[in-house]
């Protein structure tokens, strides 16, 4: 794509892909799942960046080192903060994951293939992978409250 | 050379990553569920805990970082590659993923092999 092209289609990019409270999600859950997999998948990396230097602590710097650093995170509420939006980040990425796998690598809860008949709706938009997202998002909101009780309490 | 790598690579090496992360990464949080461990959160992070949870399955906590970092890195290439196309372009970002990956890799293997013993 030339550089012209990619300036052009941009705000069009962010809309469709990074954007999920610009997109129509009605009737359209799968692309909001698909938006927040990647967004929050692309924050999971940056903080997995930063796990695996914090976890260097005690070789880099000793156990002290450990401890203090620790200490800084158990007693700061921004931190807490943080930590429970990794942890809902890391929650809804996995359960969607799992989804991911089942429909794409396993092929479950695709349905069958019908005939196209009016009102045209596509398997997916009623067949098993459309429950299995609903469960993800319920099972998301769930788990995210549990991990903000487990992190705050 | 660093050979161009098919789109078709980078979804089955996520799927096979994300299928070891649900019993590796499933494993490594509930080490932080007071539920299941006996620990509060702030706890489970303790010293003494972080050790022994090294010093028993350092190999495990290796093996999920490099899935996890892999997994990671992958995804992240795969949204670079989607966005823009061209062979030098592919090639840097392919080049950047082994580098950035192979970076986080030995300080994670820094951080098992010689880690200290506790106080």
């Amino acid at each position: 794509m030339s550089g012209g092209t990619l300036k052009k289609n941009l705000p069009g990019l962010l809309q469709a892909s990074l954007n999920p409270w610009l997109v129509r999600i009605k009737d359209h859950p799968e692309r909001l799942a698909f938006i927040l997999h990647r967004v929050t998948g692309v924050i999971i990396i940056l903080y997995l960046m930063a796990h695996v230097y914090v976890t260097n602590t005690p070789t880099r710097a000793g156990w002290e080192a450990w401890t203090q650093v620790m200490a800084q995170f158990g007693n700061n509420i921004w931190n807490k903060i943080g930590e429970w939006i990794i942890a809902g980040c890391v929650i809804f990425h996995g359960l969607n994951g799992i989804r991911l796998l089942l429909v794409e690598f396993f092929g479950i809860g695709v349905g069958r293939p019908v005939h196209p008949k009016p009102p045209y709706r596509p398997v997916s938009l009623y067949a098993g992978q459309r429950l299995m997202l609903l469960i993800v998002f319920g099972l998301a909101v769930i788990g995210w409250v549990w991990a903000g009780l487990i992190i705050f309490g | 050379m660093i050979k161009m790598s098919k789109a078709s690579n980078i979804q089955v090496w996520q799927y096979i990553t994300a299928i070891l992360l649900i019993f590796f990464l499933g494993f490594h949080l509930a080490e932080r569920i007071p539920q299941i461990t006996g620990l509060t959160y702030h706890q489970s992070l303790d010293a003494e805990n972080v050790y022994h949870n090294y010093s028993s399955y350092g190999w495990a906590l290796w093996f999920l970082a490099a899935i996890a970092l892999f997994h990671g890195l992958n995804g992240l290439r795969g949204i670079f590659l989607e966005w823009r196309q061209g062979k030098t372009y592919t090639l840097t970002v392919n080049a950047l993923f082994w580098i950035v990956y192979l970076a986080l890799l030995g300080i994670a293997t820094w951080t098992v092999i010689s880690l200290p013993a506790l106080g």
